[in-house]
């Protein structure tokens, strides 16, 4: 390793090699300015942070665990590969490269400033050489991975980075994004000016320094450094030339990179801690377990910016704007005034402006909800069908959801919401049914069925069907219901329901930001089931199913809940379901948010379709990507604008894209109705049927009529 | 100042029910309650005077007459912004119509002495649009009915109002204050009350009396003072889905024949 | 206590029709209750004498008051409270209009008089007056009676009663009332937009259309048909979310309450709840649809199963040959 007559302590770099006193004092003097500038920077953001609403102590058990998934995460970059491989492994590339350079930097301080005073320096010889060889392959990931993402943002352009506002019109002071794009470029230009004059100068070293053996024999541990070091003698650059290019390319690259350091705190490099930080600090049910509200407080949601949690806060600045929750909204993806991605900014942009102040100054607070300037329009957040899609695939683990919904709380207390979505709200309150039907009627649909179903009020059941709103009153539902009533009666389960005893679970009241009506709902519901004998609920309804599963525990409601189609792929296992068809038809599954993204009901269903027969081919965007129908968030009593596309819709498209599809499989009652009238409005009528997989299910046991032939259907 | 705004809580019925066994009512089990629409949009009026005032000091007071179960549209009230509430009841108001329930109400105007007083135009259960007008009779107060834009600032002598008339036909006038008008739905977007303001209304003061702490008499109070009494109620006869059948041509002349039955 | 009073309701100049209908509703109750006189109250009343001498009006009495150019509740009430007082009929019947609504109860109160508004339906029964109005938003009848009351004041509903129009010679009485003072002084009148002739709540007859019709291209026939037959056309929320028609015509849970409606034709809506929110209490309901399972036939009083176009075609040939018939 070390060639041969050379001392091992003369195999390492000199620091300040010729520089004179002063140079090194002026050296010191910009780092130490250039750290007071970070520190300085920390302790702003730190400060913006705290000013938000947050717990005093840490649960300490809990943290560990969750560092360690952090770590996992970071270290693997599973969460930025996901949708963008390419992106994601050259983002690996800038990390790895970034962390082992960073790693450097701070072993060659440690050897220079600090070992010398126990008399251990280390920095030498075959350490030396190894450590040079690891810092260019380093430098190399570095500059390749930054190439590729200047390449990406210049070259490839995808839609999801070109800043487009949907919650702005051109001619709003705050639809302009130049400011961001400066920082992204000058973002991506300091690092790869960092890289490269880095290795410049390392070669003008090498030929600087050629006539020392130490140096020069060793160089190609350093391979890109000598390559450029090839290069520069190819230029003519002699021994003096180089010296004078190295003197001028090592205070460039120091100065840079110190000024780098100086400016994360104020920058988008903040993401480098802030990212760390937010996924030590995430909730991974925060979708599914929406925020307990306390009603007896003098507000109920978020208005002002110092009404956050320091979490959300910290999450808004985290954002790097990588696009990817604005790719995946549905409420974006439809034309409606929404982006995930545009509301945190705003969040962020509002929190620099009330809380971020260098010197902080008393004002009156400005509210965050409102037409102006880095505020969240109320239609921006009534966009929302609060699928999670966004939160989901955030790769800092920014929860949309949840803030979104704190803001609604407000909306709704303040009244700020759509006529029709009010009437509704009201008629919940009044009858405890979204329909505004009477609660008599609530258990009417089961009177067309030629058995008697169990009152599971007045006798113990194994299994207590909580059918949920849509399932008790929508007629297309209905069918529905029945058809699993059939199914579990052919399969002798013991059920039984709650009949009138029953209200809406309340899922999408909460989720519509009526939390106190949630409350009150969930407590009805939990004193009904309370006076019941049963093992476990189950529900056809996954919105049903979320809550009762998630939230009502925190309301005291602890349950063994199980959506239906986990329920009938044990009844299908357990041979207790006798299948009579092979299906022959070709279905594909449309995953509802709240059984697939939020409770993570990926393969129950698709279990029992490869049961039934039928061919499934999957839809363009299916599980974790899966589509929102459009219902969800409580959309499903707004209506949409006269002339937009529906969210629905798009997905209807997406079907019937899928050669010779003949059922469209949905497993949700609200995407039934969602769908079903998209498929319609999309012009598909006719082309495929939309059925409930548990429909699909009942035609496999002979339980429900199927279509006469398939050419019938086409037929039409 | 302030303003009284009386309201009720009126019941909705199933598409099935049985009548109660004296024959005069629907059995009350087949009826689901709220606070009648048309108070919804009396209670805004009066609150938005308040907010627009704020100096004025204006109280706004909701009253209702009924047991105890009526608190619930009380609440509705207060959520929504009104200051305190008052509701009246006594078994022997059983039985009343909607002039007794004027009496009682005129009672409460004389004790309190408000500078307006905003009814709903009818109730959405009966709409017999009786006891708004019935109250400003037994007070003598000026009068204006089915409003559609009221204008009034506290300590005027008079307010600016529009009725609503057949045909969308609008009319301006001029009315001396204090005065009893009754509120046409429309006349603005009344504010949605969240669970939670209802909850916290629980704190705000709701006071309950008697019609005899009032001061009203046995003959003025339950049937005694009322105008009208109910014989009978019941279900008229209505065919259900008939279909008819036949071609197309039949079909349609069946049709135009129904049209015709229906409105003339 | 005799004789049955109508009060002739009037407005810029015109006679009202709810009047005309209230003398027909008092032309079968002559016999058992007296005399049928028509109390004018008007700047100059003389001007509505011969609209109001129709049926079997037997005498038209008239007040002038300058203050009663137009309907100004508190002159109106004192005004028939003096002329009550003198004739003493036993029946005091007004049209179940807005005017009325800021009129009748205060005079009930001030006679102490049996009172009934929206009434539908009057007999009398074992010499009592019995009035029948609906309840419950429509869903019963009820049947009132006014024990002990001298005197009757009912208000009718309009439509309830047919307006004679056979010409009578009544005598005519003008009396004098004095020292009746309005309270509220009318500034203007303000006629309701031209454009505004979307008017869902207030509608007697809807013809409602959904996705059934297909197509926007159809939208225009419905119109001609709705407009032919008189009715107001409204539509299911699809039709108004794909701007085919103006929200103002989207009846249900999300658009409009059908709230006045008496006749309400559903062609091409299957009837989701949030559509029958609208109007799923409309008293006759005829519902068209392609699909017999339709849930639109639940609440519906007559089922037609078919294609809406082709019922609608038929619909405008027949009207169109009974146009023919009838000019």
């Amino acid at each position: 390793m070390i060639p041969n007559g050379i001392d091992q302590t003369e195999v390492t770099r000199i620091l300040f090699q010729d520089f004179t006193p002063w140079m090194v004092a002026l050296f010191y003097a910009y780092a130490v300015a250039a750290i007071a500038a970070f520190v300085w920077g920390v302790y702003v953001q730190a400060r913006k942070y705290l000013r938000g609403v947050h717990p005093k102590s840490i649960a300490w058990p809990a943290l560990t665990r969750r560092a360690a998934q952090a770590a996992y995460v970071i270290a693997s970059h599973a969460s930025v590969r996901r949708r963008d491989r390419s992106a994601g492994w050259l983002h690996a590339a800038i990390f790895y490269g970034f962390v082992l350079l960073f790693v450097g930097t701070s072993i060659i301080t440690l050897d220079h400033d600090i070992a010398p005073v126990f008399h251990a320096r280390f920095w030498y010889g075959a350490f030396y050489l190894v450590f040079k060889l690891t810092m260019n392959v380093a430098g190399a990931a570095l500059i390749a991975g930054v190439l590729y993402m200047m390449y990406r943002r210049g070259w490839l352009r995808p839609p999801k980075l070109d800043y487009a506002r949907p919650d702005r019109n051109p001619a709003d002071a705050d639809f302009d994004r130049t400011s961001y794009r400066i920082e992204d470029w000058a973002f991506l230009w300091t690092l790869i000016l960092i890289g490269i004059t880095g290795f410049i100068a390392s070669g003008a070293r090498l030929v600087w320094l050629q006539h020392e053996p130490a140096v020069w024999q060793t160089r190609w541990w350093s391979p890109v450094g000598a390559m450029v070091a090839n290069l520069l003698q190819g230029l003519g650059f002699d021994a003096q030339g180089a010296g004078i290019l190295r003197m001028a390319l090592w205070w460039t690259h120091g100065l840079l990179a110190l000024t780098f350091i100086a400016l994360i705190p104020y920058t988008k490099a903040k993401h480098i801690v802030t990212a760390a930080a937010t996924w030590l600090m995430r909730d991974p049910a925060a979708v599914a377990r929406l925020p307990q509200g306390r009603l007896d407080q003098g507000s109920i949601g978020y208005k002002f910016i110092g009404d956050l949690d320091s979490r959300y806060l910290l999450q808004a600045d985290t954002c790097t704007k990588c696009g990817r929750c604005h790719e995946a909204c549905p409420a974006r993806a439809a034309g409606y005034p929404l982006s995930p991605r545009d509301l945190i900014l705003t969040i962020r942009e509002h929190a620099n402006r009330e809380l971020g102040e260098f010197f902080p100054r008393a004002h009156e607070p400005i509210s965050l909800i409102g037409e102006g300037v880095a505020q969240i329009r109320p239609d921006t957040l009534w966009a929302c069908r609060q699928c999670g899609a966004c939160t989901e695939i955030c790769p800092v683990a920014v929860e949309h959801v949840p803030l979104i919904n704190m803001f609604r709380r407000t909306l709704v207390d303040e009244g700020v919401m759509d006529p029709g979505l009010q009437r509704t709200l009201g008629a919940v309150n009044k009858t405890g049914n979204s329909f505004n039907e009477s609660r008599r009627k609530r258990p009417q649909w089961t009177k067309q069925l030629p058995f008697a179903i169990k009152d599971a009020r007045k006798e113990p059941v194994d299994v207590l069907w909580f059918v949920g709103d849509y399932a008790s009153f929508d007629p297309r539902n209905q069918k529905v219901s029945r058809a699993f009533a059939k199914i579990l009666h052919a399969a002798g389960v013991d059920f039984g329901i709650l009949y009138e005893g029953e209200t809406t679970a309340g899922n999408d009241i909460r989720r519509v930001g009526e939390e106190g009506l949630y409350q009150e709902l969930a407590h009805g519901n939990i004193e009904a089931l309370a006076k019941c004998t049963f093992d476990r609920i189950v529900t056809t309804d996954p919105h049903s199913y979320n809550t009762l599963k998630n939230e009502y525990r925190d309301f005291g409601g602890v349950y063994q809940v199980d959506h239906a189609s986990a329920f009938l792929r044990e009844l299908v296992a357990s041979g207790r379901i006798a299948l009579k068809q092979k299906l022959d038809y070709t279905v594909t599954y449309h995953d509802p948010c709240h059984l697939g993204r939020l409770n993570k009901g990926y393969d129950p269903p698709r279990d029992v379709i490869a049961q039934t027969g039928a061919n499934l081919v999957e839809l363009a965007r299916n599980r974790d990507n899966s589509f929102c129908c459009g219902g969800g968030g409580g959309r499903v009593w707004i209506p949409d604008p006269p002339g937009t596309t529906k969210v629905g819709e798009i997905r209807a498209r997406e079907a019937a894209e899928i050669e010779g599809l003949d059922v469209l499989l949905v497993n949700c009652p609200k995407c039934m109705t969602m769908l079903e009238d998209a498929v319609k409005t999309s012009g598909n009528e006719g082309k495929f049927r939309v059925l409930e997989l548990t429909e699909l299910l009942a035609e496999a046991m002979d339980l429900e009529a199927r279509p006469a032939a398939k050419l019938a259907l086409e037929a039409n | 100042m302030k303003i009284i705004v009386p309201v009720k809580r009126v019941a909705s019925l199933d598409d099935e029910f049985e009548m109660r066994e004296d024959g005069r009512d629907v059995e009350p089990d087949f009826c689901e309650f709220d606070l009648n629409e048309f108070d919804e949009y009396s209670i805004e009026a009066a609150v938005q005077i308040k907010e627009a005032n704020p100096d004025a000091g204006v109280e706004v007071i909701a009253l209702t007459i009924g047991p105890e179960d009526a608190d619930e549209v009380l609440r509705k009230a207060l959520a929504k912004g009104a200051d305190r509430a008052i509701r009246i009841w006594q078994d022997a108001l059983e039985g009343s119509d909607q002039i007794a329930i004027a009496r009682i109400i005129a009672k409460v105007v004389e004790r309190e002495q408000p500078s307006l007083v905003l009814c709903g135009a009818q109730s959405s259960d009966h709409a017999h649009a009786e006891t708004g007008m019935a109250v400003a009779g037994l007070v003598h107060w000026p009068h204006a009915a089915v409003i559609t834009h009221l204008d009034y600032r506290p300590g005027a002598q008079s307010a600016l109002v529009e009725r609503e008339l057949e045909g969308g036909l609008v009319e301006r006038l001029e009315l001396e204050t204090p005065a009893v008008v009754t509120i046409q739905l429309g006349i603005n977007k009344p504010r949605y009350a969240s669970l939670r303001s209802i909850k916290q209304a629980n704190a705000k003061p709701l006071d309950v009396l008697t019609a005899e702490e009032l001061g009203l008499s046995e003959a003025e109070i339950g049937v005694p003072g009322s105008l009208s009494r109910v014989r009978r109620m019941f279900p008229p006869d209505r065919r259900r889905s008939e279909m008819i059948e036949g071609t197309p041509a039949q079909q349609a002349a069946r049709l135009l024949e129904i049209i015709k039955e229906t409105l003339h | 206590m005799s004789g049955i009073l109508v009060l002739a309701e009037h407005r810029r100049g015109e006679a009202r029709p709810g009047s005309l209908e209230a003398i027909g509703a008092a032309e079968a109750l002559k016999a058992d209750l007296g005399p049928l006189a028509i109390l004018i109250i008007a700047a100059e009343p003389q001007k509505y004498v011969e609209p109001f001498a129709v049926g079997a009006v037997d005498e038209i009495i008239t007040v002038a008051n300058p203050a009663a150019k137009e309907f100004e509740p508190h002159v109106y009430e004192a005004v028939l409270s003096r002329v009550i007082e003198e004739r003493k009929p036993s029946l005091i019947l007004l049209p179940h209009s807005i005017d009325s609504w800021g009129l009748a109860p205060g005079l009930a109160i001030a006679l102490d008089a049996g009172f009934a508004t929206d009434v539908f339906g009057i007999r009398r029964e074992a010499g009592e007056i019995v009035a029948t109005r609906a309840g419950y938003q429509e869903k019963v009848w009820v049947e009132l009676d006014f024990p002990q009351k001298q005197q009757v004041i009912l208000t009718l509903r309009s439509g309830a009663f047919r307006a004679p129009t056979e010409l009578a010679s009544p005598k005519i009485t003008a009396l004098e009332v004095e020292g009746v003072k309005p309270r509220s002084s009318h500034l203007e009148w303000r006629d309701p937009p031209p454009s505004g002739g979307i008017d869902i709540p207030g509608s007697k007859f809807i013809l409602s259309i959904g996705r059934g019709i297909g197509d926007e291209a159809n939208i225009e026939q419905f119109a001609e048909l709705a407009e032919s037959l008189g009715a107001t056309l409204g539509c299911s929320r699809p039709i108004a979310d794909n701007g085919w028609l103006p929200k103002a015509r989207q009846v249900g849970q999300s658009g409009q309450l059908a709230a006045k409606c008496s006749l309400y034709i559903a062609m091409g809506i299957s009837g989701a709840v949030q559509h029958q929110w609208g109007m799923k209490h409309v008293e006759t309901i005829v519902a068209v649809n392609k699909d017999p399972e339709a849930s639109i036939f639940g609440i519906a009083a007559y089922g037609i199963v078919g294609d809406m176009l082709e019922i609608a075609d038929e619909l405008r040939k027949q009207v169109a040959a009974a146009h023919a018939e009838a000019g």
